[in-house]
C-alpha cells in the first residue's frame, strides 16, 4: 500500500481515498463535523482543514485544504499541528459558536458533544460575539426524535442521512445563508424506522432521542457491548446503563452485520431489560396445587425425586424452547435430553420470516423474525415446530421442559401441559407456562448474563452482561448445567464458568463451531462460514 | 481621446439595428458558424486557444484551455452551459448582448457546442432578466423556424438544440458548480471539487460552463482569426471587453474597449468624469468582490493582469465610481449585506462570517463603533478568505479587508466623533 | 392543476431535459405564475409529483431562491434595487419614497392589493441606476417624479393589460 505523511508519520492509503479517511483508519485524530464514513462528502464544516506542505510533487497547496475531500497522494506531506492549522481550527470554532446557544447545562448531548470536544481542544476559549444569536422556531417532528434547531451547526448529516441512507427524503435544507435550516417538510413528521440513528450522527444536541431526554447525563453512563434481540439481524449494540438501569441502547459499528445503524424498535428493547413486574424472581415449586418459594437445592432435589419415580423414557420427554435462548442454552438443553433421557425431542418455535430487499441497506435490517436465534436452533439440530407434529408427541409426554416462553399463543400446546406428570419452566419472565408449571427456575435476561446468538446470516455474535441480576436468579446456562448433573452419582459440580460451558459446546460440536475458545469470539463476532474455512485450513495444515 | 473598439457592439451601435435574425444576417451574421463547421472540433478549440480568449465571467481563465479539459470518450453526452446569471453588483453587460444582439451570442454558443461535441446546450439566465429571456427565446424560435437549430444545424448533419433555463434569484448560482446543481433542479450549492465539471458536470456528464460575453467573443474569433483577435488588447489579455461603468459618473453605461486601455481614461473620457464636479474618492474596479482602489491608484491599464498586479481584480469588468461625499462605511455595509443575503449557508466561515460582519458594520453606522470592533471586523473579514468551499467567501472577504486598509480613517471617524 | 395552455408549456419543458427533475426551476416559475404570483403547499406537492421528486426536495429548492414567494404579492410587485451601484445613486431613497407614497413597509402589500414592495439585490441594471422591476418589466433611471407617474398610471390600468409577476 502507498503511504503519505501526516506530521511525519507514514499513513497507508488506498488509491482514491481521502486524507481524513486514511488518517482515521490509522487512528489519528483530525477534528471534523460534517464528515461521516457512511455519507457523501460535502466539505462544508471546514473543521478538518490541514496544511498540505507537499502535494506529492514538491509544491505546497496554496491554502488550507479540507482533508475530507482531498485525495491522498503518494509522498504527500501534511501538517496538522502548525500555527496555520491551529488558526484555521480556531476560526471555524469561533464562527460555529457565534450562533450556537449556550445550552450545555440543559442539553442531552453534553458530555458526548463533538462541538464541546473540539471547542475545548481547538477553540480559543473566549468569545467576541456581542449580538443576539439567531433563533429558529420550534416544532415537534415526530415520536422518536426531538429537533432543537437553535443548536444546529448545519453539518447536514441529517439531510444526507434521509436522502442517502433511508431514501425517505424527509429531512432537507431550507432557506439559505444564515437562515439556513435543517428540518422536515412543512408540517410533516418523520416516519422512517431509523430516526434514532439521526440522533447518533448529529454531532450536537440538535437531534436527540425523546426516550432518553433528560434521563441521565452522558458521562454517568457505563457501556457494555451487546447484541440487539429485537429481530434476527442482531445489530451490534452498546448497552448504556447507570445504577443498574439500562438508559438506552446505541448501535455499534459492524460492517458485516449492521454497518453503523440500528432500528428504532430495537432501541426500545431497552425497556424489556429494565422490566421487573413480569420477572420470575425466585425458584418455586408447586405443592398440592399451590406455588411455594423454595431454595435452589430443594427444587433440584424435588425434581430429581419426581423423575426417579417417573423414570420417563425417551419418547416421554419433551422440551420446548423459544428462539430468544442462546446457543449455549440450546446446546445444554439438547444435551440434557440426550444424556439423561436419551431423547431428541427438543422443539423450537419455528417461523417463516421475510428479509426485506431494498437498494437501501438500512431497510434490510428489520426482519419479520422478532427473535435473535432461530438460526442457532436450526444449526444445533433442534426440531422446528413447522416440520414436526409436536401435539402428537406431547400427548405421550410425562416430562415437559419449557425453556423461555415459546408457543404462548398455542392453546393446544398449553392445554397439553396439563396432561404431563412434571412440567418445568426455566425462564426469566412469567407467562402462561408458569401457571402450568410444577417447578419454576428463574433465569436472567440478556442484559444480565453471557451468551451468544447466531443471526439470520449465520453470523455468530456474543454479548456481555451489563446489569447486576437479583441474587435469586441464575443464568439459564447455569441452571441447565446443574440439571444435567442432578440426580447423578457425581455430586453437583462446582458452579461452572461460562467459558467452560462455551468450550464444551465448541469442542463437542467442533464441526459447527471449530473448537473456538471464548476469548477468540470478540466484539465483532465471526461468520460461521469464515470460521469453518479457517478451521478447515487449520485441520489441513495440522 | 479614448474611443470604443467595436467588435461585439458593432451591430448594437449601428443606428436602426434591431437584433432580429434578418438584421443580423444582413449585417453579415451566421458566417462564422459555417466556417467552424468545416473544421474539426479540435481545430476550433485550438483556434480559440491560440487567440488567447480569456473568460469574461470574472475569473479570466483561458477558454481554449478550459475546453481542452473536457473529458473525452466517456460514453456520456457532453454539455456546454452558458452562464448568463450575471449577478455581480456593477455588472450589466451580458444583458446588452442578450437583449440587443442575441444572435451574435447564439452563434458563438453554437460554435462552442460544435467544438465540444455537445448536442444540447443550456443557457442559464438569471430569473430576474425577463426582457433578456424573452429576447433569447424569440431568437431561438427564429433559429428553429429557419432551420438553423434542430436536428440539422444549418442544414448539415450535426444536431443541436439550445434551451433557455431560468434561474430564480441567487447570486451563488453564478458559481459554475452551483449553477450546475441549479440547472439539475436542486438548491444552488457549490460542489466539492474534484470532480471538476469537465469530468462530471451537468447530470455527471462532461460539461463546460462559459460566460455570455466569452461565447460571443468566439463568434468574433472565428470571424477575424486568431492573430487579428490577439492583436486587439494587450499581451496575454487578448480582445475587447464590455465595461459596465456605474456610480458617480456623468455618463454611466456599458462600453466596449480593447483590453489594456487606461482605467482612468475609461472613467474620464468615456464616462465623462465624476459628476457634479466632485472629486473622485475611490473606484471598485471589477465588481463588488474586487478590492477597492483609491483615487490615486487608478492610473493602471485595465486588463486582467495589470489590475491583478495593482492588488485588485478586473473580474467582470464592472467599474463603480464613488466621489468624495460617499460614506464609505455605508457602502461597505451595503456590500456586506449583499454577501450575507447571497451566501448559500453551506460552509461555516461564510454563513456565520457574512452575518457577523454585517452586524459589526451596522454597529458602526449606528455610532456604536470602536477600535476593538474595527479589529474584530478586520479579523472576521480576513478569516472568510481562503477557508471556504467556494469563492464567495473570498468575495465577501476582499471588500472588507481592502476598505479597511484603504480608508481606515473613515471608520475611525465614526467612533472618534461619537466618543 | 395547470390550465390546458400552460400544461402544453409544461410538457414541452420536460422534453427539453434528460431528467425530469432538471425542469424544476422553470416549472416552479410556471406554477407561481399560474397561482397569482406565489406558491402554496398544494402547488409544491403537485410540482414534486410532476418532477418525480419528494416534496421536501421541492420545498428545499423553493425556499433557497428569492424569486419564489410564499405569500401573495400585489397586482404590481415593485422590486426595487438598493445594491452597490444603485446605492451610490439614490436607490435607497427611491425605496423610501415608494414606501411613503404607498404607505407600506418593504415586504408588504397595500390594503387594496394593488402594490407590493420588495427590496432587491443587484438586478443587473447598474449603468441605468436607480432601477426597479415591476412584475416583469425593467423601469430604469428612476427619479421620484418618474415613480409618481408610474404609480398613477399603474393604478388606473385595467386588469387585462397587466403581466402577472
Amino acid at each position: 500500500m502507498e503511504v503519505f505523511y501526516i506530521d511525519d508519520q507514514p499513513v497507508p492509503f488506498e488509491k482514491g481515498e481521502k486524507i481524513l479517511s486514511a488518517a482515521l483508519r490509522a487512528g489519528l485524530e483530525i477534528p471534523h463535523f460534517c464528515y461521516h464514513p457512511a455519507l457523501s462528502v460535502v466539505a462544508t464544516c471546514r473543521m478538518c482543514l490541514v496544511d498540505v506542505t507537499d502535494l506529492g510533487n514538491g509544491r505546497p497547496a496554496p491554502k488550507l485544504m479540507t482533508s475530507c475531500s482531498t485525495d491522498a497522494m503518494p509522498n504527500m506531506r501534511i501538517s496538522t499541528k502548525n500555527d496555520k492549522v491551529q488558526e484555521g481550527r480556531e476560526l471555524v470554532m469561533e464562527y460555529l459558536l457565534v450562533n450556537h446557544p449556550l445550552d450545555c447545562p440543559i442539553c442531552d448531548q453534553s458530555g458526548e458533544c463533538t462541538l464541546q470536544d473540539h471547542s475545548y481542544a481547538h477553540g480559543t476559549g473566549h468569545s467576541e460575539m456581542e449580538y443576539n444569536k439567531r433563533v429558529y422556531g420550534w416544532r415537534d417532528i415526530g415520536t422518536f426524535v426531538q429537533l432543537e434547531r437553535n443548536r444546529c451547526i448545519h453539518c447536514s448529516r441529517c439531510d444526507r442521512f434521509t436522502r442517502e441512507i433511508t431514501g425517505t427524503d424527509e429531512f432537507g435544507m431550507f432557506n439559505r445563508g444564515h437562515e439556513l435550516t435543517l428540518d422536515t417538510f412543512s408540517d410533516r413528521a418523520m416516519t422512517n424506522h431509523f430516526q434514532g440513528n439521526m440522533a447518533d450522527i448529529c454531532p450536537v444536541g440538535a437531534i436527540t432521542e425523546k426516550e432518553f431526554r433528560f434521563k441521565r447525563r452522558a458521562w454517568k453512563l457505563r457501556k457494555v457491548p451487546s447484541v440487539c434481540t429485537g429481530c434476527s439481524t442482531g445489530c451490534n449494540i452498546t448497552i448504556e446503563h447507570d445504577r443498574n438501569e439500562v438508559l438506552r441502547l446505541k448501535p455499534r459499528e459492524n460492517q458485516d452485520v449492521n454497518q453503523w445503524w440500528m432500528c428504532d424498535e430495537g432501541r426500545l428493547t431497552y425497556q424489556q431489560m429494565n422490566e421487573r413486574e413480569q420477572r420470575l424472581a425466585k425458584p418455586m415449586g408447586r405443592v398440592k396445587g399451590k406455588l411455594l418459594q423454595v431454595t435452589w437445592q430443594q427444587l433440584y432435589d424435588a425434581v430429581a425425586d419426581r423423575l426417579e419415580a417417573l423414570k420417563p423414557n425417551g419418547e416421554q420427554v419433551v422440551a420446548l424452547v423459544d428462539t430468544h435462548s442462546t446457543l449455549e442454552e440450546m446446546f445444554l438443553l439438547r444435551r440434557l435430553l440426550q444424556e439423561v433421557f436419551s431423547s431428541d425431542q427438543v422443539f423450537y418455535s419455528q417461523q417463516d420470516w421475510a428479509q426485506p430487499e431494498s437498494e437501501f441497506f438500512i431497510e434490510t435490517l428489520i426482519t419479520t423474525d422478532k427473535a435473535p436465534n432461530q438460526a442457532g436452533a436450526r444449526l444445533l439440530g433442534l426440531k422446528g415446530s413447522q416440520e414436526h407434529d409436536i401435539i402428537n408427541v406431547m400427548k405421550s409426554a410425562k416430562l415437559l421442559l419449557v425453556l423461555g416462553n415459546p408457543f404462548i399463543n398455542e392453546q393446544s400446546l398449553l392445554d397439553l401441559a396439563g396432561t404431563t406428570e412434571l412440567m418445568v419452566h426455566i425462564a426469566s419472565r412469567q407467562s402462561e407456562w408458569t401457571d402450568r408449571a410444577d417447578a419454576i427456575f428463574p433465569g436472567q435476561n440478556y442484559a444480565e448474563k453471557e451468551g451468544s446468538f447466531l443471526n439470520k446470516q449465520e453470523y455468530w455474535q456474543r454479548f456481555w452482561p451489563a446489569l447486576r441480576p437479583s441474587r435469586h436468579v441464575r443464568p439459564e446456562w447455569q441452571i441447565l448445567s446443574e440439571l444435567l448433573h442432578m440426580g447423578t452419582a457425581t455430586p453437583v459440580q462446582q458452579t461452572p464458568q461460562f467459558s467452560q460451558v462455551f468450550q464444551q459446546m465448541t469442542s463437542i460440536e467442533h464441526k459447527l463451531f471449530g473448537n473456538l475458545a471464548l476469548e477468540k469470539l470478540g466484539e465483532s463476532g465471526i461468520s460461521l462460514a469464515d470460521l469453518r474455512q479457517q478451521s478447515d485450513t487449520l485441520a489441513q495444515t495440522a | 481621446m479614448l474611443e470604443e473598439t467595436l467588435v461585439l457592439f458593432r451591430n448594437i451601435r449601428t443606428p436602426g439595428y434591431d437584433g432580429t435574425l434578418d438584421s443580423y444576417r444582413k449585417a453579415g451574421g451566421y458566417q462564422s458558424l459555417p466556417k467552424a463547421l468545416t473544421m474539426q472540433s479540435e481545430e476550433v478549440i485550438a483556434l480559440v486557444k491560440e487567440a488567447g480568449l480569456r473568460g469574461r465571467g470574472g475569473a479570466g481563465f483561458p477558454t481554449g484551455l478550459k475546453w481542452s479539459f473536457m473529458a473525452k470518450n466517456t460514453g456520456k453526452p457532453s454539455y456546454l452551459v452558458c452562464n448568463a446569471d450575471e449577478s455581480e453588483p456593477g455588472t450589466c453587460k451580458d444583458r446588452e448582448l442578450m437583449l440587443k444582439d442575441p444572435h451574435l451570442f447564439l452563434e458563438g454558443m453554437m460554435i462552442g457546442c460544435y467544438a465540444l461535441g455537445c448536442h444540447h446546450g443550456y443557457i442559464y439566465v438569471r430569473g430576474e432578466y425577463f426582457p433578456a429571456i424573452k429576447s433569447l427565446n424569440k431568437a431561438l424560435d427564429d433559429c428553429y423556424r429557419e432551420g438553423i437549430l434542430g436536428p440539422k444545424l444549418l442544414g448539415g448533419d450535426y444536431g443541436l438544440d439550445l434551451t433557455v433555463h431560468t434561474g430564480a434569484g441567487a447570486y451563488i448560482c453564478g458559481e459554475e458548480s452551483a449553477l450546475l446543481d441549479s440547472l439539475e433542479g436542486k438548491r444552488g450549492h457549490p460542489r466539492v471539487k474534484p470532480p471538476f465539471p469537465a469530468v462530471a458536470g451537468f447530470n455527471s456528464c462532461p460539461t463546460s460552463v462559459n460566460n455570455v460575453e466569452t461565447l460571443t467573443n468566439v463568434t468574433a474569433v472565428l470571424e477575424m482569426g486568431a492573430d487579428a483577435y490577439k492583436n486587439l488588447g494587450s499581451p496575454n489579455n487578448a480582445g475587447t471587453h464590455l465595461v459596465s461603468l456605474s456610480g458617480h459618473v456623468n455618463r454611466p453605461g456599458v462600453y466596449e474597449v480593447a483590453m489594456g486601455v487606461g482605467l482612468r481614461d475609461i472613467i474620464q473620457e468615456l464616462g465623462g468624469g465624476v459628476r457634479g464636479g466632485k472629486q473622485l474618492k475611490g473606484v471598485i474596479p471589477g465588481g463588488s468582490s474586487s478590492p477597492v482602489l483609491r483615487a490615486d491608484e487608478i492610473d493602471i491599464a485595465y486588463d486582467f493582469d495589470s489590475v491583478g498586479k495593482a492588488g485588485s481584480m478586473m473580474g467582470s469588468s464592472a467599474i463603480m465610481v464613488f466621489d468624495e461625499d460617499t460614506d464609505v462605511v455605508k457602502l461597505l455595509h451595503r456590500i456586506s449585506r449583499f454577501y450575507n443575503h447571497e451566501s448559500c449557508g453551506q460552509c461555516t466561515p461564510c454563513r456565520e462570517g457574512t452575518h457577523w460582519a454585517r452586524q459589526l458594520l451596522r454597529d458602526f453606522l449606528q455610532n456604536n463603533g470602536s477600535e476593538r470592533k474595527l479589529n474584530r471586523l478586520q479579523r472576521v473579514g480576513r478569516n472568510m478568505g481562503g477557508t471556504t468551499l467556494c469563492a464567495l467567501g473570498d468575495a465577501a472577504s476582499m471588500p472588507i479587508v481592502s476598505f479597511l486598509k484603504k480608508f481606515p480613517d473613515d471608520f475611525r471617524h465614526y467612533y472618534a466623533t461619537a466618543s | 392543476m395547470f390550465s390546458p395552455e400552460t400544461q402544453q408549456q409544461v410538457d414541452r419543458l420536460f422534453s427539453r431535459y434528460p431528467i425530469r427533475r432538471n425542469a424544476l426551476l422553470p416549472l416552479l416559475h410556471l406554477a407561481q405564475k399560474e397561482n397569482q404570483g406565489w406558491l402554496d403547499s398544494k402547488w409544491i406537492n403537485h410540482v414534486a409529483e410532476l418532477c418525480e421528486v419528494s416534496p421536501t426536495h421541492v420545498e428545499g429548492v423553493a425556499t433557497f431562491y428569492t424569486m419564489f414567494r410564499f405569500r401573495p404579492p400585489g397586482r404590481y410587485h415593485l422590486q426595487v434595487c438598493t445594491c452597490v451601484p444603485c446605492c451610490l445613486v439614490g436607490g435607497p431613497e427611491i425605496l423610501e419614497h415608494l414606501e411613503h407614497k404607498l404607505g407600506i413597509h418593504t415586504g408588504h402589500t397595500t390594503k387594496d392589493g394593488l402594490f407590493s414592495i420588495e427590496e432587491m439585490e443587484c438586478i443587473g441594471a447598474c449603468a441605468y441606476a436607480p432601477a426597479m422591476i415591476v412584475n416583469e418589466d425593467y423601469i430604469e433611471q428612476l427619479t421620484p417624479e418618474k415613480i409618481d407617474q408610474l404609480l398613477d398610471s399603474l393604478a388606473t390600468t385595467p386588469q387585462e393589460q397587466e403581466t402577472h409577476a
